[in-house]
């Protein structure tokens, strides 16, 4: 139902042809699409009911990313509901403004690692004091759409999460084009106004739930995409002449496009079952080890998958007129984002030693 | 004329180092483009006055006649310092071409050209129906008194934009009983009411290539490299050139200096699973500079290169599409982000080096037409 009301609604907008014209026009999702969404109760879908949402759990938020994944939606759809949803609705379920990002009123963008001297991820130092916030926040994904953010910050008294305004004093933001055309944002503040949501050590406890079920999710956007991208290889294989006969006729041809078949189906059936585990699962370090579990085999999946596609494609592959090279492009900005594959291999087999230890 | 060859190793790198290192502009280094010529023509001009446009060139033509050894250290040094590879389609293509099948009148005319880049070469032989299958090629050429006329298309043609010549194979005789027969080998100036020229933007937004258009263009008749109707037989000699060329460990190994450089820089060495897989890159960059020699070793001695040239190309363009994937990896949540990543000091565009390795296993005979000619010709496989 789900999937068939998603598919459709994306299907009609354009599919990937409408993802091609917003990256053309600079970037950025559209307004219209995320209140279209919103009617359709994506957002939604994993807040509790007596929170306003569905609660249908992260396997279903996983069909609808896949379909995101699909026609590389630039809208923020798994951002939203793993973020800012997943703070809010672990933080303060009664704040109002769930209720505006469900309905599709309002996009926030979620603030909380920092850039370190080599360049890579650091101690989080960004502080919060007096209702102003100072310091530097990396890695920010919608931050030039978004209408607002919400930011983690070293409080008087412990961590906080607080909320603010985009466009407000003291705030800037630095664009980092992504190879699939969308930006990242530097922030930095300087005595920014900013509104307290939380606080206290629930605050980082929810955020690594939040990212554990961002990166479940973003795994699941990864599968649709390396399907997407399996069929359109697949596709021209069988239409592309050379030698007087299509190329999907060589048997080196074939024997790749069966290896590939059989990743995907592995990707798939390995993400919708770790999304489904997390679902049945309380204990936060389990949730950890599946998130990693989902992320690492959709990441190396999307990434065979696109690079062997645009090899398939020989030269019209590296193309920027036919799609298989927005896909690549896309996948190289879904695996970067909460850590490719080499990464949570890593934290799986830290979560899993972790838990071997505590029994 | 120095004979470089007589140098001792040592001596030699130590020229060619501080050559590129005082002479190579600091805003061209490890340039993320292919550049146009007016960009990097104040270099080529300085290794024009050097001698130094062709290495591999015997001397008698103007090349600098280097063996092996002294060319694997030219390209490290060259790799090293990050020198583009300017506009070298002449040098690396049909130079060769031309010193092996040429007349006395084509050498006296087109080399020195080559080499002073008044002419600048782009390859024209793929067609839309003929990539893998280049036999298959269509675009026609016929004689009209002293010129031949051409008509047709070619496409993925790099830099045609920035490009006075091409080089081109055409169908001279289209009631040949093979697809092979029937095809020349053709110069032919792109300057002329005929030719049009269409970029293509790549998927990284590039415009390196382009689809090129003959609507009656002409060529005078001594533009004919070779025989008439032979051009197929000398278009693979030159595919053997073409295939040390991308079988070379220059990309490679620039590659590998840049990932080592970043990786450091990001931290990336302090995870032992991370350093085993640079290991194992650095390694294969190295043994295959080793294999590159033994071939780059027999050309020197004027030998033809065999089919087993192939291997080369397979390795070295693999490795580097791995070298690549190590860069994304190490700049963890950069990994998707356009343009140069700051480290310290050194600033390295992983991306670029990234989305640069991906057709090198599709163009200059893809990695599974190079594997179809080692299973058949030098493994002796049935099919
Ligand atoms: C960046 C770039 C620059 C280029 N520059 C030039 C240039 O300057 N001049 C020029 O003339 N050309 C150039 N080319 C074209 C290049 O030579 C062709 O792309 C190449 O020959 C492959 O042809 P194709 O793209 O039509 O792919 P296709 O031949 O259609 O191949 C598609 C896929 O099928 C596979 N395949 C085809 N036949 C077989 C087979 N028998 N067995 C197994 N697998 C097979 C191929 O390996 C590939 O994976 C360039 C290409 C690229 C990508």
């Amino acid at each position: 139902m789900l999937r068939e009301s998603v598919r459709t609604l994306f299907d009609r907008a354009g599919g990937v042809g409408r993802s091609r014209k917003l990256r053309d026009s600079g970037g950025g999702w559209d307004g219209e699409m995320i209140r279209e969404l919103a009617e359709a109760g994506v957002f939604g879908v994993a807040v509790p009911e007596e929170n306003g949402g569905l609660g249908m759990g992260l396997a279903a938020c996983g069909v609808i990313a896949e379909e995101v994944g699909r026609v590389l939606a630039p809208e923020p759809v798994v951002a939203t509901v793993g973020l800012s949803l997943g703070l809010l609705r672990r933080l303060c379920p009664d704040h109002d403004m769930i209720g505006r990002l469900i309905g599709g009123d309002t996009v926030l963008a979620t603030a909380w690692q920092e850039r370190g001297p080599n360049g890579g991820p650091a101690e989080e130092n960004c502080r919060y004091a007096d209702g102003k916030l100072t310091g530097n926040k990396a890695w920010v994904v919608g931050a030039a759409e978004a209408q607002g953010f919400l930011v983690l910050a070293k409080g008087n008294t412990g961590p906080v999460l607080v909320m603010v305004e985009a466009g407000a004093d003291g705030l800037s933001v630095e664009k980092l084009t992504q190879a699939d055309g969308s930006t990242m944002g530097e922030l930095s503040f300087a005595g920014t106004p900013a509104e307290e949501m939380a606080g206290g050590v629930a605050v980082p406890d929810a955020l690594d739930e939040a990212v554990n079920d961002t990166a479940a999710l973003a795994a699941a956007e990864l599968v649709g995409l390396s399907e997407r991208a399996f069929e359109t290889a697949l596709e021209y294989i069988k239409t592309r002449e050379q030698f007087d006969k299509p190329i999907g006729s060589f048997q080196v041809i074939q024997h790749r496009a069966v290896d590939l078949h059989v990743t995907c189906e592995v990707a798939q059936a390995g993400v919708r079952e770790a999304l489904a585990l997390m679902d049945s699962e309380s204990d936060p370090k389990v949730r950890a080890r599946l998130a990693s579990r989902a992320k690492a085999r959709a990441v190396t999946t999307a990434k065979k998958i696109t690079r062997d596609a645009i090899q398939l494609h020989g030269a019209v592959g590296y193309t920027d007129e036919f799609d298989i090279g927005l896909y690549l492009n896309r996948a190289l900005v879904l695996s970067a984002w909460l850590g490719d594959d080499a990464y949570h291999r890593r934290l799986w087999f830290d979560a899993r030693e972790g838990e071997g230890a505590a029994q | 004329m120095t004979d470089w060859n007589a140098m001792g190793d040592a001596e030699f790198r130590k020229e060619a180092r501080e050559f590129f290192e005082t002479e190579y502009p600091e805003n061209l280094r490890h340039l993320p483009h292919r550049p146009k010529f007016a960009e990097i023509e104040h270099w080529h001009r300085k290794l024009h006055a050097k001698g130094w446009v062709a290495p591999a060139w015997p001397a008698e033509y103007g090349g600098m006649g280097l063996n092996a050894a002294k060319l694997l250290i030219f390209y490290e040094e060259q790799q090293r310092w990050g020198v583009n590879r300017g506009r070298d389609m002449g040098v690396q293509m049909v130079g060769p071409l031309i010193i092996k099948f040429g007349t006395q009148a084509q050498k006296d005319y087109w080399l020195p050209r080559i080499l002073s880049c008044e002419d600048i070469w782009c390859q024209g032989y793929s067609e839309p129906g003929a990539g893998s299958d280049l036999a298959n090629l269509r675009t026609r050429a016929e004689l009209d008194g002293d010129d031949f006329v051409i008509n047709g298309q070619k496409i993925w043609t790099t830099m045609a934009h920035d490009a006075t010549h091409i080089f081109m194979l055409v169908r001279t005789d289209s009631d040949a009983p093979k697809k092979q027969q029937g095809i020349s080998f053709l110069l032919a100036p792109m300057d002329q009411p005929g030719v049009e020229v269409r970029t293509i933007t790549t998927l990284s937004g590039e415009t390196e290539f382009c689809e090129v258009f003959f609507d009656n263009a002409r060529t005078p008749r001594e533009n004919l490299v070779g025989e008439l109707n032979k051009g197929w037989t000398m278009a693979k000699a030159l595919l053997s050139f073409e295939r040390i060329f991308i079988g070379a460990p220059n990309l490679a190994q620039n590659a590998l200096g840049q990932l080592e450089s970043f990786a450091r820089g990001r931290g990336a060495f302090d995870d032992p699973a991370f350093r085993d897989r640079f290991a194992q890159a650095a390694l294969d960059v190295e043994d295959h500079a080793a294999l590159y020699a033994r071939f780059a070793d027999q050309l020197k001695r004027g030998e033809t290169l065999g089919a087993d040239v192939s291997m080369l190309k397979i390795w070295v363009t693999e490795c580097f599409q791995r070298i690549t994937e190590l860069m994304i990896e190490a700049a963890g949540p950069d990994g998707g982000s356009i343009g140069p990543l700051q480290v310290g000091n050194v600033s390295v565009d992983v991306l670029a080096s990234f989305y640069k390795a991906r057709p090198t296993t599709i163009y200059g005979g893809s990695n599974e037409i190079q594997r179809n000619i080692l299973s058949k010709a030098v493994l002796g496989l049935p099919g």
